[in-house]
């Protein structure tokens, strides 16, 4: 077990910066989610970490050792890669085995590990099996064990679920839930799915374009997130964004959007600015409900209802822009209505023009 | 599956029988085949019958069977030691071509060393360069180096081979980077890939390649002819023409050799056909 410390890594491919410096540590015994859009740099951060990649700048340090110039196999790193690569010569069991082979342990003590996997992954009966002969499932677990039987200090994976159907997806997610809880190994996980990032990790990592955009634990990110980047990219449907100008008022910030309705921000900490300054303003759809009469903040036309059996959102066009509100209990609502929404402005977020949070969201 | 619609080959077949077109094309293809195999069995059947009975005997049954052709090779020419020729040449340049190829196709295709482009540049050209042309030169080579009438010196120039290399460098290519990468975090060196991982995972193509190189080896006739002058050295192809030069026109003798030169070929083929269909069974099942 050992805590992963990146400082100042970069990685460039040509002349394509892929990784822009990061720092980040991974405290032993955590589960860290790397997420980010597709092409954000993680599979290459994870493959730098596993000793796959070359590192073109900065350190590595595992367990507080530096590892940036060790070979993948003496970094104690075990990683299971999203496409399982399992060798599809040889049986699930000597697949589990095969590190150990090469390591040159004894036949005895390999039967042994191999059990003791096999037993903690459910893979008794498959061991004389070959991969061909698994389904998905199977596959991804022979892979964990491959990773497991080596008893790595760092566990990396990449996108070990996006192979698998939905509720295969959810079954594995609750096992390797389980199988940290068990092991309380280090783990570094790859995904640019943010259901599994929010249930799986203790403390996840958002990238964006080679740079870390946001660190902190699922709560942080969605309800604290630090510029517009996260804001939009955590959460489903997205944070709704709302254009308009800020400056201080008595009763807190007043934020006066396209079309000249003017919303009052209630007090929070911010940094004082002085006259009109361009926002964003990001509310959650939960934030936002449907509402007729004087409670109606914003109104618009329903354009789509989506009704997902235990909510419903609704897809309004305002004048201020398009905007998605939870609506629960709205059972007659037709697209091409006219709505009114009501926004729960102490759960709306400031973005600044730079993306940067300006005010968040009250505690 | 008994549904007419199910089962697609049972039904296209059904329906070629019954067509007066899927008739005809089952006769014409009958008729290929005949063509192709009446040679053969004409060689076989005349390889059993006597010198005499060569010249006058022409049904397709012999009238008087015998072994006489055979036995006069086996006894009489020195054919059992061109056999062991070609067998000691064939297995040798086999065993080199393949190895070496795998090596070199997973050097090209895995390793990053210094000069690598131009050593698979340098192969891509000399497959343009048609070994004849090479010929006279690998003879006067071997003949400086002292290697006629040796297995060596019929082996060494049959080692270029550069189309194993280019099939194994396609493979080695086509083969998912995770592999690899899975073994070397496993702790393996890049021999240990190379043997446990790559090759082993591709057993199909090696033993495709190996009968293709066997066969190519076994039937080689213009180097071994030039390199072997002495009767000792000759492969059984080689061999085959010196008992026609040796004993004058004699159908039954020569023919005799002619299916016993050929028989291992086709016995490694009908052995290892299914060795080849099975590998690729195996290695296609897996990308599934
Ligand atoms: N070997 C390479 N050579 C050049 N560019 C590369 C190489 N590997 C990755 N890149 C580039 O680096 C960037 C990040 O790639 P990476 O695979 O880390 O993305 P990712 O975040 O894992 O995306 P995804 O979610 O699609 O897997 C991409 O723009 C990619 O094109
Ligand atoms: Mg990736």
């Amino acid at each position: 077990m050992a805590s992963v410390e990146l400082s100042q890594i970069t990685k460039t491919f040509g002349a394509h910066d892929v990784i822009r410096g990061i720092d980040l540590t991974v405290d032993d015994g955590s589960f860290c989610a790397l997420l980010g859009p597709s092409g954000c740099g993680k599979s290459t951060l994870l493959r730098m970490i596993a000793g796959l990649e070359t590192v073109s700048g900065g350190t590595v340090r595992i367990g507080g050792a530096d590892v940036t110039q060790a070979e993948p196999k003496s970094r104690g790193v075990a990683m299971v890669f999203q496409s399982y690569a399992l060798y599809p010569h040889l049986t699930v069991a000597d697949n589990i085995a095969f590190s150990l082979s090469l390591a040159g342990t004894s036949k005895a003590v390999r039967a042994e590990k191999v059990a003791k996997v096999a037993s903690m992954l459910r893979l008794g009966e498959l061991l004389d099996r070959r991969p061909a002969q698994l389904s998905g499932g199977q596959r991804q677990r022979v892979a964990i064990g491959r990773a497991l039987v080596r008893d790595p200090k760092v566990f990396l994976f990449d996108e070990p679920l996006s192979n698998l159907d939905a509720l295969l997806r959810v079954q594995m997610r609750l096992e390797l839930a389980k199988l940290h809880s068990d092991l309380g190994s280090t783990m570094v996980y790859v995904t640019h799915d943010q259901v599994e990032a929010m249930t799986l990790a203790d403390k996840i990592v958002v990238l964006d374009k080679g740079a870390i955009s946001q660190v902190g634990t699922p709560w942080e990110l969605y309800n604290r997130p630090a510029n517009r980047f996260v804001a939009g990219f955590i959460g489903s449907p997205a944070m709704n964004f709302l254009r308009g100008t800020a400056r201080m008022a008595a009763g807190g910030i007043a934020v006066t959007l396209q079309g000249g309705v003017t919303l009052t921000l209630p007090a929070r900490a911010t940094q004082d600015f002085v006259g009109d300054r361009p926002v964003e303003l990001g509310i959650r759809p939960e934030h936002v409900s449907v509402a007729s009469g004087t409670g109606a903040q914003l109104s618009g036309r329903s354009a789509v209802v989506e009704y997902l059996g235990n909510t419903s959102y609704v897809y309004v066009d305002t004048p201020q822009g398009s905007v998605i509100a939870e609506a629960a209990g709205a059972r007659g609502l037709q697209s091409g209505s006219p709505v009114g929404l009501s926004l729960n402005l102490s759960e709306a977020h400031l973005f600044d023009e730079s993306g940067r949070v300006l005010a968040a969201a009250s505690v | 599956m008994t549904g007419a619609t199910t089962d697609g080959q049972s039904t296209s077949l059904g329906y070629m029988r019954r067509t007066p077109g899927g008739v005809l094309l089952t006769l014409l293809t009958l008729i290929a085949a005949a063509t192709w195999f009446f040679p053969i069995y004409w060689a076989v059947m005349t390889s059993l019958r006597s010198d005499s009975d060569t010249v006058t005997d022409f049904g397709l049954i012999p009238a008087n069977p015998t072994l006489e052709g055979y036995i006069f090779d086996i006894v009489h020419s020195e054919l059992p030691i061109w056999y062991l020729n070609s067998t000691i040449t064939s297995v040798g340049v086999t065993v080199a071509v393949v190895f070496m190829s795998a090596c070199t196709g997973f050097a090209i295709s895995q390793l990053r060393f210094p000069g690598r482009m131009l050593l698979w540049w340098t192969i891509l050209a000399s497959f343009m360069v048609p070994v004849t042309a090479l010929i006279v030169n690998h003879f006067i080579i071997m003949a400086n180096v002292k290697l006629l009438n040796t297995h060596l010196g019929i082996i060494l120039p049959m080692l270029i081979s550069p189309v194993t290399v280019i099939v194994y460098k396609q493979f080695f290519d086509g083969l998912p980077k995770e592999f690899r990468e899975a073994a070397v975090m496993d702790g393996a060196t890049e021999l240990q890939v190379f043997l446990r991982v790559f090759l082993p995972m591709n057993w199909g193509v090696t033993t495709a390649l190996a009968i293709i190189t066997f066969i190519g080896s076994w039937n080689a006739f213009l180097w071994p002819f030039l390199v072997s002058q002495d009767e000792k050295m000759m492969t059984v192809t080689v061999g085959i023409t010196a008992v026609q030069d040796a004993f004058g026109v004699a159908f039954g003798r020569v023919l005799a050799g002619a299916v016993l030169a050929s028989l291992p070929v086709a016995l490694a083929y009908l052995l290892f056909q299914r060795r080849v269909t099975q590998a690729i069974a195996l290695s296609a099942g897996i990308k599934g």
